[in-house]
């Protein structure tokens, strides 16, 4: 019996980490250019991961910096990371495993913490932003990146129901506001926040993580039950795939 | 000789930075135990193939005499 949050998370991922690596949603897209356009006249940086997943944020960010730390709860993914970026020869990558609320690394050690599609995933983001802070450099940027939960409460169970039904680990999507004031909580300065649509596309969604029938059955349920405005902030559509916003928060210490 | 005592060595770029995670001060690594070694925390991390375990809840509670052999 699993009872500790992180080793329910990395048992969760531990049989998918190939997929992850392999997923074209997490392998591209304009967040990791805008990443890659901002990362590039800083060649001497050092770079932290942060719930790396896939790698693929490691496998952006080590041409153009000095060295990246990836670091996951994960092992197996870790694992995956480490074999693909050797393939990749990708040296200056070096991989730590970790939860993002106790990170075991010294204050003031990264130009960079970078973390994209993983804050859905820390039983404690205050914690986690409060790490982050810590281990940033006094002029080091955070760039955090995730799906953004709507302010519609309705539309927010919705959504967190379906997430949970797909993926056992999931904790929470958070909306905008609670991202911010987390920030300003923990005095990270917000530079800039970018917003885009991320389109699932249903069976590969599902297929990540490979939920059981019933569960599919319940999703696909609840998308033709909900209200209409439900049905329209999160453009469910008739093959079940549907949108959901992420936002790129830039911000510094 | 021990399964633990086989292990890889860790690599040394992850030694320079790492910290204990409950309370950010030095570690001490312990070829022979695979272990790195939190006097403050009186914590034990294991070191699995090479690679640092860096969570609380799987680090071994060192007990007085163990931690006074580290100081």
């Amino acid at each position: 019996m699993i009872n500790k949050p992180q080793e329910y998370v990395a048992q969760s991922y531990d049989p998918r980490a190939k997929d992850y690596v392999s997923s074209q949603v997490h392998a591209f897209g304009p967040d990791l250019e805008q990443i890659k356009a901002l990362l590039s006249t800083h060649s001497s940086a050092s770079l932290l991961d942060l719930g790396c997943g896939g790698g693929h944020v490691s496998y952006c960010a080590a041409p153009l910096v000095k060295e990246v730390v990836a670091c996951d709860i994960s092992q197996t993914m870790l694992d995956a990371v480490l074999q693909t970026a050797k393939e990749k020869s990708l040296n200056n990558i070096i991989t730590q495993r970790a939860q993002a609320e106790q990170l075991p690394f010294e204050n003031h050690q990264f130009d960079w913490v970078i973390s994209r599609f993983s804050s859905h995933h820390w039983h404690n983001l205050a914690q986690g932003i409060c790490e982050i802070k810590r281990v940033l450099k006094p002029n080091g940027t955070a760039i955090i990146i995730d799906t953004i939960a709507p302010l519609d409460k309705t539309a927010d169970s919705f959504l967190q129901t379906i997430e949970l039904l797909r993926d056992h680990s999931h904790v929470r999507n958070y909306n905008m506001a609670e991202y911010t004031q987390i920030f300003s909580i923990y005095e990270l300065t917000l530079n800039s926040i970018t917003q885009r649509e991320l389109n699932l596309e249903f069976h590969s969604w599902i297929n990540r993580t490979n939920p059981s029938a019933h569960c599919i059955q319940a999703i696909i349920e609840l998308q033709q039950i909900a209200p209409a405005h439900v049905k329209d902030i999160l453009k469910f559509q008739d093959n079940h795939g549907f949108s959901l916003p992420t936002a790129t928060f830039i911000l510094n210490r | 000789m021990t399964e633990q005592s086989s292990s890889p060595p860790i690599d040394p770029r992850l030694l320079s930075v790492l910290v204990c995670p409950l309370t950010k001060g030095p570690l001490i690594y312990d070829k022979e135990k695979s272990e790195l070694i939190s006097c403050n925390a009186a914590l034990a991390y294991p070191i699995k193939e090479g690679i640092p375990v860096m969570l609380v809840d799987e680090a071994r509670h060192l007990t007085d005499e163990e931690v006074n052999k580290y100081k």
